[in-house]
């Protein structure tokens, strides 16, 4: 039985200073770099190339900022929570370490969970598209923004093309001026005279395309860092019987990985949210 | 190569070329051809006599040391010189040409073009030089630009499908729009070529040499087919150039074509060669053509409009008698 | 995701009696996982092959019955025999499609590089060999992805390997499948990656400076970065033109479109179709020197041994490859010049694209010029490696025209771009990747691979690759355009019908060609001459391990004394010094 040793496996190099792991976690997320880059790029592309009013002058006025500012400081706590874990380790105390990465994982749950509401409200927030305008609440809009009531007809999906099938009349409650709900009377509007009926999902418009791309990424790249914080919540045991030095590497690779995770958040908070 | 190529004036370089701008576009591309063999062939020769004469054998050893050689150095440098020569020298200033010196709106031809899977639509504006509004809404298989009815400026506007009428000697300013998906607008005999994209209206001007109108160009591009060479997917696109008789009769006539599909043609030269006829005398049926450069779809091959440049006058005349009655032809 | 870290231990209990699933599918070998790769990259190469071999009856003979398989197709693809308008295309974008990504990178990275890279720089394996094991099976289901789109309703994917918008937003759902594919493919194309740099940077043997490393190496290095930062953005772009494809979003869809005299109301419009195109070509820019590096490297060390000197000029390719990798970055837009690009962008990608030529030039000039002097060998391998520099050239020179917006005009879409990049991968890369297999059989085997079959192989294939690709040129200069299902339909295409049939016939007797190789692979697999260690008497580190090489490759592990290419050494005994022997002073 032949056995293979890999070099630098703990052992930084002297070239790099870095051991094996930490420098393919480096690498790795320069190519995460570029994609979420391209994403950035998609944005600021469309954003600039499109004609005034398609999108909102800010994104405040149809995502919720107190919130995304909560989901911020749980991210950013998370990942001193992440570093806490690991200055543990490196004072070899496993015990507290797993505490500290147990906190990080409830971090993440509450992000998502928060996520998961924001998502949600988005859904059942519709928009109508008129062909000629109509008076609502005193002026003439072309555009009806607000919630559905529940007498209001179920909407179906077009089977070919996904989006909403024009209903034979809708009855909707118009937001307030600055995207206040259950403002004003709810208006019922003939289905003859609607061009097009959508929720605040992403084939809404370009801008919430954007956000629900990014943000769902975004809680994707949440999503595998839970799964391998878990992983070490439940295997890590074994691993630091075996080898504490390269439990300690694995728990810094990961908290690499989190930290640029957080880093996307911080970028995409501002963007999708401020400006 | 003639024989390969068929057997059309067509030849084996660029096609003919029937507008003013194309000329420069000809000579940048055999600059770089002649470049190319110029540094290719002392290329190969000093590689052939490598290994001719380094070839391993008893007796030769290779030498450590590498040669010096300042040829190779002098050779790369020249490439570059003259890569920058053909950058600036030339490609750059057929560019701009091309694109920033659109004809004075008083001199030119303005039409629209509108793509769409799989064919051409052109918009004239008509005498009035006004263009009818279109909406989206009114698009049908009948109107396939959506043209306004009710707007007066479209009274006079004419709506070809496939078919585009063109002056000579006087600057074309085309809008190139599309319905669906990204086309190529290319006549390859004009030089002309620019992506079509749903969203963007791109503009692209040219000017038609003055002696290139359909009817002159026609005859220019006759061509004697052998009948043991004329196969049909070579010759489908051409048609009689004279009368062809077999002992006084007459056994296909002047603009006869050579069959519709595959199976007609066929027979149709099986007959010929069995009554006795040795050659073909053809010419192209549409000499010109625009066609579809980017892959539209499953039919993006068939996506092509004819072409019928006319001299000034007739195109005038064409342009009042069409306008007359708009009718929406939709058959081609 | 972030699991990398997850696969290195310290120990991997391999021996001969691991269970046979370990050991041959499921092995964290890299010489085992560098097999897979190839064996697997082999048969999709002939797949794409077959598909274009379909396509050209289909092109020489229009609208009629392919012979012997055109029954067997289903109705998406041919209807009584004869191949309709969308099974051409669907062949078309997967003949793309699988020899870039299925084939040709797989086999020149995947293959090769996992083979040969440990091996050259003195490593026992690979520095992650679990998440190595990963990568070829995320590759692996990525091609069965790929593979049964053609199966689904509505054929596989049909919008060009390039799927511009809006197309390939209103096509079928064989290209929903298509970005799945990609998706993984490209996933696991950024494991391997980071697998290569940092077995690179990390685990060279004592002594194997930089400088010391085999071309081989630095190919592969700078390729792997290539695909670190050049595919992650298309792996973005796939994500949108899912969005747009499944979540009904309109990142590629302008507003106002108007589809089959529908108008699309129910689209939010306000999205680019040349923002794919960006996204798009900023990957597959890269991706052409992705195809073309790892073959220099191939063939560079191929003629190095079959020369029996050094390389001209090692340094310069070096510097030559790391300038091409960066400039690969700037170019992306020469592919979109007829998109209505105006001057300023277009002058700056037309420069940088005349940039990018020099270095192309200098490594040809030094791989010509180690042929000087030289006391060549000409076996098998070697020929393929000489045949790839005249095709790399012709591939390479005809580039030219295209590189130039106003000769592009003409040009751009028409058979003179197939011919031009065919001539760069197949007769330049795939030539290659042969000279690879021969030169590196014997040290998989342990065994030779047959000098006559192989040069059986290596002449027709010569004169019937010319055939398919010259003609090319002229069609395209006649203004014949791509993507044709019938070419003769136009009337310049009808004209250059007879280069299309000589093309065609070209393409079949290549695949003739073929079968000198396919015997010769599986006869010399267990009948071939058996060879000691170093059959080539070359001089790099992976002709130091047995050949076979052992788990952990080396008996010993090696230490550098030299740089690569220590051949004819005036004042020694051998014609050659290995890189981990020391030289007597």
């Amino acid at each position: 039985m032949s056995t293979t040793v890999i070099p630098h496996d703990l052992e930084p190099h002297p070239l790099t200073g870095m051991y094996n792991g930490k420098f393919g976690i480096w690498l790795f997320l320069a190519s995460e770099i570029m994609l979420f880059g391209a994403l950035f790029s998609t944005y600021v592309l469309l954003r600039v190339g499109a004609p005034p009013g398609q999108w909102p002058a800010h994104g405040s006025e149809i995502l919720n900022v107190p919130l995304a500012t909560l989901n911020t400081a749980v991210l950013i706590s998370s990942s001193v929570t992440m570093v806490m874990s690991w200055a543990a380790l490196k004072m070899k105390k496993f015990g507290s370490a797993q505490v500290w990465l147990t906190i990080t994982f409830l971090c993440a749950g509450a992000f998502l969970v928060v996520k998961y509401f924001e998502y949600t409200d988005k859904f059942h927030h519709y928009q109508v598209w008129l062909n000629d305008p109509m008076p609502v609440g005193g002026h003439e809009v072309t555009t009806i923004k607000g919630h559905l009531t529940a007498d209001s007809p179920k909407l179906e999906c077009s089977e070919k093309t996904g989006a909403f099938n024009i209903p034979e009349y809708v009855i909707i409650t118009p937001d307030g001026d600055h995207g206040s709900s259950g403002h004003g009377e709810a208006v019922r509007v003939e289905g003859s005279k609607i061009k097009r009926i959508s929720n605040f999902g992403p084939r809404h418009s370009p801008y919430l395309a954007t956000y629900f791309t990014m943000t769902g990424l975004h809680g994707l790249h949440i999503v595998g860092g839970m799964v391998v914080i878990l992983y070490f919540m439940l295997v890590g045991g074994a691993i630091w019987k075996r080898s504490p030095e390269k439990y300690t590497n694995r728990i810094e690779c990961t908290g690499l990985y989190w930290h640029f995770v957080d880093l996307v958040w911080i970028f995409l908070f501002p963007v999708l949210y401020l400006l | 190569m003639n024989l390969l190529l068929a057997s059309t004036h067509y030849g084996a370089w660029t096609p003919p070329l029937y507008s003013q701008h194309g000329g420069s576009i000809d000579k940048l591309i055999d600059v770089v051809h002649v470049f190319m063999f110029v540094i290719f062939i002392p290329w190969a020769i000093f590689f052939v006599y490598c290994l001719m004469n380094f070839r391993a054998r008893p007796g030769h050893k290779a030498t450590y040391t590498p040669i010096k050689a300042k040829v190779s150095k002098y050779a790369e440098v020249g490439v570059a010189i003259f890569e920058a020569f053909l950058l600036l020298g030339m490609s750059m200033p057929v560019w701009a040409d091309y694109k920033n010196n659109p004809p004075a709106p008083d001199q030119r031809l303005e039409m629209r073009v509108v793509a769409e899977q799989f064919q051409w639509n052109f918009h004239y504006s008509g005498p009035d030089g006004k263009f009818g509004a279109t909406r989206s809404s009114l698009i049908s298989a009948s109107n396939p630009i959506g043209l306004a009815e009710d707007d007066p400026a479209s009274k006079d506007d004419i709506v070809r499908v496939n078919e585009c009428h063109l002056p000579v000697d006087k600057p074309i300013y085309l809008r190139l729009t599309s319905k669906d998906v990204i086309h190529s607008f290319d006549i390859p005999t004009m030089r002309v070529k620019q992506d079509v994209i749903p969203g963007m209206e791109i503009p692209i001007w040219f000017t038609i040499d003055k002696n290139a109108t359909t009817d002159s160009i026609r005859p220019q591009m006759k061509t004697v087919v052998p009948m043991d060479k004329a196969e049909w997917y070579k010759v489908r696109h051409l048609v009689a150039a004279v009368d062809h008789k077999v002992k006084d009769e007459v056994v296909l006539a002047k603009g006869a074509d050579l069959g519709a599909d595959l199976t007609k043609g066929k027979e149709l030269l099986e007959q010929l060669r069995k009554k006795g006829l040795t050659e073909l005398t053809l010419e192209p049926r549409n000499p010109l053509e625009i066609v579809c450069a980017q892959l539209c779809g499953n039919s993006h091959f068939k996506m092509k409009a004819q072409v019928m440049t006319h001299t000034a006058e007739d195109f005038a005349k064409w342009l009042t008698e069409s306008s007359k009655k708009p009718e929406m032809q939709t058959d081609f | 995701m972030s699991g990398h870290h997850d696969h290195s231990h310290g120990h991997h209990d391999h021996g001969h009696d691991l269970p046979f699933w370990r050991k041959y599918i499921f092995s964290v070998d890299h010489k085992m996982i560098g097999c897979q790769y190839t064996v697997t990259a082999l048969l999709f190469l002939f797949f794409g092959f077959t598909l274009m071999m379909i396509m050209r009856w289909q092109l020489a003979y229009p609208g009629q019955a392919i012979p012997f398989i055109g029954q067997y197709l289903s109705k998406d693809i041919a209807a009584d025999g004869v191949l309709v308008g969308d099974g051409y295309n669907a062949f078309g974008a997967m003949h793309g499609t699988i020899m870039v990504f299925l084939a040709i990178v797989p086999l020149a990275v995947g293959g090769f590089g996992n083979y040969v890279l440990p091996l050259q720089v003195g490593a026992p394996d690979m520095a992650f060999p679990k998440l190595n094991m990963m990568s070829y099976w995320v590759y692996f289901c990525g091609g069965v992805t790929m593979l049964t789109s053609f199966f689904i309703k509505g054929g596989a994917a049909a919008s060009g390997w390039t799927s511009y918008p809006p197309l390939s937003v209103f096509a079928s759902s064989g290209q929903t499948v298509w970005l799945l594919g990609m998706v993984l493919l490209i996933t696991s194309s950024l494991l391997g990656s980071v697998n290569f740099i940092v077995t690179t940077v990390q685990m060279r043997a004592k002594g194997l400076s930089f400088f010391r490393l085999p071309f081989f190496v630095w190919a592969q290095l700078v390729t792997s970065f290539l695909l670190l930062l050049a595919f992650p953005p298309l792996e973005a772009a796939g994500v949108l033109q899912l969005m747009d494809r499944l979540a009904g979003t309109s990142f590629f869809m302008p507003s106002g479109l108007v589809f089959s005299s529908e108008p699309q109301t129910h689209m939010s419009g306000g999205g680019s179709p040349l923002l794919w195109q960006h996204l798009f070509w900023f990957l597959a820019h890269p991706e052409v020197y992705v195809l073309i590096l790892p073959a220099m490297g191939i063939v560079s060390e191929v003629i190095a041994t079959n020369t029996r000197k050094p390389l001209w000029g090692y340094k310069s390719l070096v510097y030559s490859v790391i300038f091409l990798g960066f400039m690969s970055f700037i170019v992306w837009a020469h592919h979109m010049f007829m998109t209505g690009m105006g001057t300023t962008l277009s002058t700056f990608f037309q420069a940088t694209t005349m940039v990018i030529s020099v270095p192309s030039v200098i490594v040809l000039t030094c791989l010509i010029l180690s042929l000087y002097g030289a006391s060549i060998r000409y076996n098998t391998p070697m020929l393929f490696a000489l045949a790839f520099l005249p095709m790399f050239a012709i591939g390479g020179l005809t580039g030219l025209p295209l590189g130039l917006t106003a000769s592009d005009i003409h040009l751009h879409d028409t058979y003179y771009v197939i011919g031009h990049f065919h001539y760069v991968v197949a007769p330049g890369t795939i030539f290659a990747m042969f000279a690879g297999i021969y030169y590196w059989f014997p040290k998989v085997t342990g065994r030779k691979m047959s000098e006559f079959l192989g040069k059986l192989h290596f002449w027709p294939s010569f004169v019937f690759i010319n055939v398919v690709f010259m003609p090319m040129f002229f069609q395209g200069m006649a203004g014949l355009l791509r993507r044709q299902y019938d070419q003769t339909e136009q009337l310049h295409g009808s004209i250059a019908h007879g280069l299309t049939k000589m093309s065609s016939y070209g393409a079949w007797l290549l695949a003739l060609a073929q079968l000198p190789f396919i015997i010769n692979f599986f006869y010399s697999m267990f009948k071939g001459r058996k060879v000691d260690a170093n059959p080539w008497e070359s001089t790099t580190l992976e002709w130091a391990a047995p050949s076979p090489p052992p788990h952990g490759n080396f008996d010993k592990t090696p230490v550098v004394y030299c740089g690569p290419y220590e051949y004819s050494v005036p004042g020694k005994s051998k014609d050659y010094c290995p890189q981990h022997v020391a030289m007597e002073a």
